[in-house]
C-alpha cells in the first residue's frame, strides 16, 4: 500500500488526530529522568551480581544456562517509552520510540525468564475449588531483554478461527494472545493510547525461556510431549486439571509481548474496582444490571462526581464493547496524576472471543449515563466513514505485526458493526437529552484546539 | 507419723515395681521378635536388599504368602516397583477396590447359610434345581441371534461361523460365580422388598426357588447369574439384548458420584434396582486426542466405552460388561434425583441457557470443563455394573506391561527386549492361561489404541484359571490417524497367542468378515449411533493387519507350535 492509499496514514493526518497538547510541565510527566536512570543502574548491578551467583550454582549442578551479558543503554527505546508517559496518555502520537520498541520486542535477545509478580504473590497457593481463578494462575511469563527492558509473554491458547464456547462464562474464557495485540492497535487507532505497546513474537521456549530462567520452579514445569514438542504449564491450573500445557512446535511458540510499565516503586499505580463490575458468579446480578438509573448513584460518588473520571470509564466501556471484553473488573491509574489521570487499559486478553455476538451489556456505562467525550465521539463518527473505516485501518495496522493475520475477517467486520451500535446509542441519548448534555467538551480539546 | 510415711514409701515402691514388671512383660515378645527378625533374610527393611515387591501382579490385601524360591532377583526391580509419586497414585485410585468390600463371597455365603437354618435343610435339595435353572439362563439361544438381524447381515454370518460356535467345557458348581440363592438373598435384604421384576406387579409373591422365578428376575440379575469361569456372558444370550435395552430405557431413580475416580463418573440406579456407570460425553466424535497429550491426561470418551463392548463381542472375548449409549435428561434424570450435595451444587445455567454441571473429581472437574446439555440433554454411556464386591470379590492385578505414568521415566519393558522371559517365569503367568489372556487383552487394546491399561481384574472365586475382565476402556479410540505400536509390545516380546484368537483375527481380516463393517453393523444398534466415525472404523482394519503381521513374524521366527497355543481341542464336540 502506497503512502497515498494508506487509510491509516490518512487517519493519523486528520485534524482530529493532530490536536496539539500544551507544553508539559515537570509535574505532568510521570518520571524524572535522572531518578529513573539511577534506579535502573542499581537494578542492573544487582542483576549482574545475581547472575554470577546463579551461573556458579548452575555449573555446580550441571544445568545448561546461557551466559548473556546485559547491555544497559540509557537511550534504549523502552526507557524512552517510560520517560514519555504523561498525564494525558501512555505515549504521544508521533513518538518514534514506540515503533522502535515494538521492533525491539520482536527481535531483541531474551536473557531472562521468570514468573510474573502476581503469580509469585500467590506463593503457590492453589485452590482447585475456586471457580474464578485469580489472574496469577494464568500462564504468562516475564521476559527480560538484553537491553534490560521487560515484556510480558502470553502464549497462544486458541486458534484464530476458534470462538469462545457458547457455554463459557466470561470468567472462564481463554486468554488470547491475538486479543492483546489487536487491543493495542485498536486503542491507538481510537487515539486513547492507554494500552502499553504489544507485539507478536515466535519464542523459542527451550532456548529463550528454559535455558534463561533462574527460577527453579519454572524450570520444573517444562517437559517433552509424546509428539516430541517442548511444553510447559501453569502449575496450579495443571494440578487442578483445568488446563493442559502449552507446547511449542517443537520449540517455537507464538505469543504476545506487551511492554512492561515502569516498576511500581518508581511509578506507583492503584487498582480500582470498576463501578460496572460483574458478579463473577453463575447466577448473581450486580445492581447496574437491574437498576436502569444506576448511573445517577455513581454520579454522586467520589471520584465520579467531578472531572473526567466518569467520561474515562465510558471511553473504557466503548473500548471493551468493541473488543467484546466482559472481564474488566478493575482499572488502574498512576497515583501521581491523581483523579484527573487517564485509565490504563491493561489485560485485554479476553477480548475478541466471539465475532458473531455483541455483548451489549458492556456498553451499560454509556447507555445508562448518556454522556461521552466530544473528542471520542467525533473520532468514532470519523471511523464510521468509508474512507477511514475502522476495520480497514485496523487491518492495515495489524498487517505490520509479525504474527499476521492477527484477527480473522469476521472479527474485523464485527468491529464496524459494534462501532455503529455505539454511535447509535449516543444518538439515542442525544434525542432524549439533547446534545449539550450528552456530548461533553473534554479538557483535552478545550485546552488544545480552542 | 513416721510409720505412716514408711508405709507410703513402701506402697510407692510396690507400685513402681509392678509398673516395671508390666512394661517388661509387654515389651519382651516384641524384643524377641526383633532379635529373630534380624537373622532372617526377610527382615523389616526388605526394600533395600530383597525384591520383595516381586509379585508385581498382586494387590496388597489379597497377596498370598509367596514361597521365596519364586522371587526372581532382578536388577532394576526397586526403582521400577516403587510407586512413582502421588500423581500416579491418584491416577490409580480409580482402580483401587472399595475398602468396605473385605468380606469374601465365601464368608458371606457361610454367614447367610448359618443365619437361615431352613436354607441349610433345603440347601442340598435345591442345589440341583438351582443349577439347572442357572444353566438354562446361560444356555445359548440357538437361533435367537440369527433371527434378530436379517439374512444379509454380516454379523449374523459371522456368528454362524464354526469359530463362533465352539462350546464351553461343562460347568460345575465351582465354575459359576453364584449360587442363585445367595445373590438374590443379598439383594432382597439390601432393598427390603422384591419389587424389581415388574413395575406394576407389586403384590406378586416373592418366590425364592424354581425356574419360574429365575425367568422373572430382572435382566441385570440374570446377567450376574450367568457369569462363569470362562466368560461374562454367553454368545447368543437374549438377556444381553434385553439388558442393553434396560440401560437405554429404564427409569433412573437415583444418581450418585463415583468417589475416588480420576474423571467424572456417575452411578445410576434404575427402577428395577439395577445399577450402571454413567460416563458423560466430553468430546465430539470427530475430535482426536491432541498430539501433545500423554495417555494419562487423555479424556475418557463415552463412545469408546460403547465401541469397546461391541469390539470385544465381535472378537468373541466377551470380557467387557454390557454398555449402551443413552441421552439423559440432566434436569429430571440427574439433578432432580441425586441426593449428592456435592454434585447438585455444581449445576448451573450457562450464558447460552444450557444446563451444565461439572461435579467433583480430580481430572477435568472444573467450570472450564463443564458438561453442558442442549439445552438439557446430555449423551453418555451406561455400563452395567458387575456383581457387588461383597458377593463376588474381584482381584486387581498390576499389568506387567504397565506404563510408567511419568512424563520422563520409562517402564522396564520399554528398555528390556527380553522382558517377557521374566514375566513368563513369574506366577501367575508361569502356567495356565493368564499370559494368553494378557495377549488377548493386548490385541484388544491395540485395536482401540488404549494405552491406559495399568491394571486388570479377575473374579477371586475362580482363582487363576479364569478370564480377565476388560474394564475401563474410555481412553480407547482417541486417535484414528495414529497406531500406537508400543501397545503391541507384549505380543511381540512374548510371541504367544491362543489358536482360537489367531483364527478369529485371520477371519476378521477377510473381506467377507471385514472387522470395520462388522463393527459398523453392530454399533448401528446403539441408540447414539453413529458411535464411531469412519476413520476410526478404518483404523480397526489397519491395526488388525498390523497385529497379524506381528504374529506372522513370530511364527516365522519361532515356529507355529511355539507361538500358537492350541486351546480348541477340548472345546470341539
Amino acid at each position: 500500500i502506497s503512502q497515498e492509499e494508506s487509510k491509516l496514514n490518512r487517519l493519523f493526518d486528520h485534524p482530529l488526530y493532530n490536536i496539539r497538547l500544551p507544553e508539559l510541565t515537570a509535574d505532568e510527566k510521570l518520571l524524572d529522568e535522572q531518578e529513573l536512570m539511577d534506579y535502573y543502574r542499581r537494578k542492573v548491578a544487582r542483576w549482574e551480581r545475581q547472575q554470577k551467583f546463579f551461573l556458579e550454582a548452575a555449573a555446580a549442578s550441571n544445568i545448561s544456562l546461557l551466559e548473556q551479558p546485559v547491555n544497559f543503554d540509557p537511550d534504549a527505546n523502552w526507557l524512552k517509552f517510560h520517560l514519555g508517559i504523561n498525564r494525558y496518555a501512555l505515549y504521544s502520537r508521533d513518538d518514534q520510540s514506540i515503533e522502535n520498541l515494538l521492533k525491539d520486542m520482536r527481535r531483541a535477545p531474551i536473557i531472562g525468564a521468570d514468573y510474573t509478580q502476581d503469580e509469585k504473590a500467590l506463593k503457590g497457593a492453589c485452590d482447585c475449588s475456586q471457580v474464578v481463578k485469580p489472574s496469577g494462575h494464568h500462564l504468562k511469563l516475564a521476559l527480560k531483554f538484553q537491553d534490560f527492558g521487560k515484556a510480558m509473554f502470553k502464549p497462544m491458547r486458541q486458534e484464530r478461527h476458534e470462538q469462545t464456547p457458547e457455554d463459557f462464562f466470561y470468567f472462564v474464557d481463554f486468554q488470547r494472545h491475538n486479543a492483546e495485540i489487536a487491543s493495542f492497535h485498536l486503542d491507538r487507532v481510537l487515539d486513547f493510547r492507554r494500552v502499553p505497546p504489544v507485539v507478536g513474537r515466535l519464542v523459542n521456549v527451550t532456548g529463550e525461556v528454559l535455558y534463561t530462567t533462574y527460577n527453579e520452579e519454572l524450570r520444573s514445569v517444562f517437559f517433552t510431549s509424546p509428539a516430541n514438542n517442548t511444553c510447559f504449564f501453569a502449575k496450579c491450573l495443571y494440578v487442578c486439571k483445568t488446563e493442559y500445557a502449552v507446547c511449542g512446535n517443537p520449540d517455537l511458540l507464538e505469543g504476545s509481548m506487551s511492554a512492561y510499565l515502569p516498576g511500581l516503586s518508581v511509578a506507583p499505580r492503584i487498582s480500582i474496582p470498576n463501578p460496572w463490575i460483574r458478579s463473577y458468579t453463575f447466577t448473581g446480578k450486580e445492581e447496574w444490571e437491574v437498576n436502569p438509573s444506576y448511573c445517577d448513584t455513581v454520579k454522586k460518588l467520589y471520584p465520579y462526581s467531578s472531572g473526567n473520571r466518569l467520561l474515562n470509564i465510558i471511553d473504557m466501556a466503548i473500548f471493551d464493547f468493541l473488543i467484546g471484553n466482559m472481564d474488566r473488573h478493575h482499572y488502574e491509574i498512576f497515583t501521581k496524576f491523581g483523579d484527573e489521570g487517564f485509565l490504563l487499559h491493561l489485560d485485554n486478553a479476553r477480548g475478541f472471543g466471539k465475532h458473531s455476538y455483541d455483548e451489549i451489556s458492556i456498553l451499560a456505562p454509556l447507555t445508562q449515563c448518556c454522556m461521552i467525550k466530544r473528542s471520542t465521539f467525533l473520532r468514532l463518527q470519523l471511523l464510521l466513514q468509508p474512507e477511514y473505516r475502522l476495520s480497514d485501518v485496523i487491518r492495515e495496522s495489524l498487517a505490520r505485526d509479525p504474527l499476521r493475520p492477527i484477527l480473522t475477517e469476521l472479527h474485523l467486520q464485527a468491529l464496524d458493526r459494534r462501532l455503529e451500535r455505539v454511535v447509535r446509542s449516543v444518538s439515542r441519548c442525544v434525542k432524549k437529552l439533547g446534545e449539550a448534555k450528552v456530548v461533553v467538551t473534554d479538557f483535552v480539546e478545550a485546552s488544545g484546539a480552542a | 507419723m513416721i510409720l505412716f510415711r514408711k508405709f507410703r514409701v513402701l506402697l510407692l515402691m510396690v507400685f513402681l515395681v509392678a509398673c516395671t514388671m508390666h512394661i517388661m512383660i509387654d515389651l519382651l515378645p516384641k524384643l524377641e521378635k526383633r532379635a529373630a527378625g534380624a537373622d532372617s533374610a526377610n527382615s523389616g527393611c526388605s526394600c533395600a536388599h530383597e525384591p520383595s515387591e516381586a509379585p508385581r501382579g498382586r494387590s496388597k490385601q489379597q497377596q498370598p504368602p509367596q514361597p521365596p524360591q519364586q522371587q526372581r532377583p532382578r536388577s532394576g526391580a526397586p526403582a521400577e516397583a516403587s510407586w512413582p509419586n502421588k500423581h500416579t497414585l491418584r491416577i490409580l485410585q480409580d482402580f483401587s477396590q472399595e475398602p468396605n468390600s473385605n468380606l469374601s463371597s465365601q464368608s458371606l455365603e457361610k454367614a447367610a447359610a448359618t443365619g437361615d437354618k431352613t436354607d441349610m435343610i433345603r440347601g442340598a435339595k435345591q442345589r440341583a434345581a438351582d443349577f439347572e435353572s442357572q444353566r438354562s439362563l446361560m444356555k445359548e439361544a440357538p437361533n435367537g441371534g440369527k433371527q434378530a438381524h436379517g439374512g444379509a447381515s454380516r454379523l449374523a454370518a459371522l456368528y454362524q461361523h464354526p469359530l463362533y460356535n465352539t462350546e464351553l467345557p461343562p460347568l460345575t458348581d465351582d465354575d459359576t460365580l453364584f449360587n442363585v440363592n445367595t445373590d438374590i438373598r443379598f439383594y432382597s435384604k439390601a432393598t427390603g422388598n422384591q419389587e424389581w421384576h415388574h413395575e406394576g406387579n407389586e403384590e406378586e409373591e416373592y418366590n425364592p426357588t424354581g425356574e419360574a422365578a429365575a425367568e422373572s428376575y430382572p435382566n441385570w440379575l440374570r446377567f450376574h447369574i450367568g457369569i462363569n469361569r470362562y466368560e461374562l456372558y454367553s454368545r447368543h444370550n437374549p438377556v444381553m439384548e434385553a439388558l442393553l435395552k434396560d440401560l437405554q430405557a429404564q427409569k433412573i431413580t437415583s444418581v450418585a458420584m463415583k468417589s475416588g475416580g480420576t474423571q467424572l463418573k456417575l452411578i445410576m440406579t434404575f427402577q428395577n434396582y439395577g445399577q450402571a456407570l454413567f460416563k458423560p460425553m466430553k468430546q465430539t466424535r470427530e475430535q482426536e486426542t491432541p498430539p501433545d497429550f500423554f495417555y494419562f491426561s487423555d479424556f475418557e470418551r463415552h463412545n469408546a466405552e460403547i465401541a469397546a463392548f461391541h469390539l470385544d463381542r465381535i472378537l468373541d472375548f466377551r470380557r467387557v460388561p454390557p454398555v449402551a449409549g443413552r441421552l439423559v435428561n440432566m434436569t429430571r434424570e440427574i439433578r432432580d434425583v441425586t441426593r449428592d450435595k456435592k454434585l447438585w451444587r455444581t449445576f448451573f445455567i450457562s450464558p447460552a441457557n444450557n444446563i451444565c454441571f461439572y461435579g467433583e473429581c480430580s481430572y477435568y472437574c472444573s467450570t472450564e470443563h463443564a458438561l453442558c446439555g442442549k439445552p438439557d440433554q446430555i449423551e453418555g454411556s451406561l455400563a452395567a455394573f458387575l456383581p457387588d464386591l461383597a458377593l463376588a470379590k474381584r482381584k486387581t492385578w498390576r499389568n506387567p506391561w504397565r506404563r510408567s505414568y511419568h512424563k520422563r521415566k520409562k517402564a522396564e519393558w520399554e528398555v528390556d527386549p527380553d522382558y517377557c522371559d521374566e514375566v513368563k517365569q513369574t506366577p501367575p503367568y508361569d502356567h495356565g492361561t493368564r499370559l494368553l489372556d494378557i495377549m488377548d487383552m493386548t490385541i484388544f487394546d491395540f485395536l482401540m489404541g488404549n494405552m491406559d491399561r495399568h491394571h486388570y481384574e479377575t473374579f477371586e472365586k475362580f482363582g487363576n484359571e479364569t478370564f480377565i475382565i476388560h474394564l475401563d476402556n474410555g481412553r480407547g479410540f482417541g486417535k484414528h490417524s495414529h497406531d500406537e505400536m508400543s501397545i503391541l509390545v507384549p505380543l511381540s516380546q512374548c510371541c504367544r497367542v491362543r489358536r482360537s484368537t489367531y483364527l478369529r483375527l485371520q477371519l476378521l481380516a477377510k473381506e467377507e468378515y471385514q472387522l470395520s463393517l462388522l463393527m459398523e453393523e453392530s454399533l448401528l444398534r446403539d441408540r447414539l449411533s453413529p458411535i464411531l466415525i469412519r476413520p476410526h472404523l478404518q483404523a480397526l482394519d489397519r491395526r488388525l493387519r498390523l497385529a497379524l503381521n506381528v504374529l506372522t513374524e513370530c511364527v516365522e521366527k519361532e515356529g507355529y507350535s511355539a507361538v500358537v497355543e492350541d486351546d480348541m481341542e477340548h472345546r470341539q464336540t
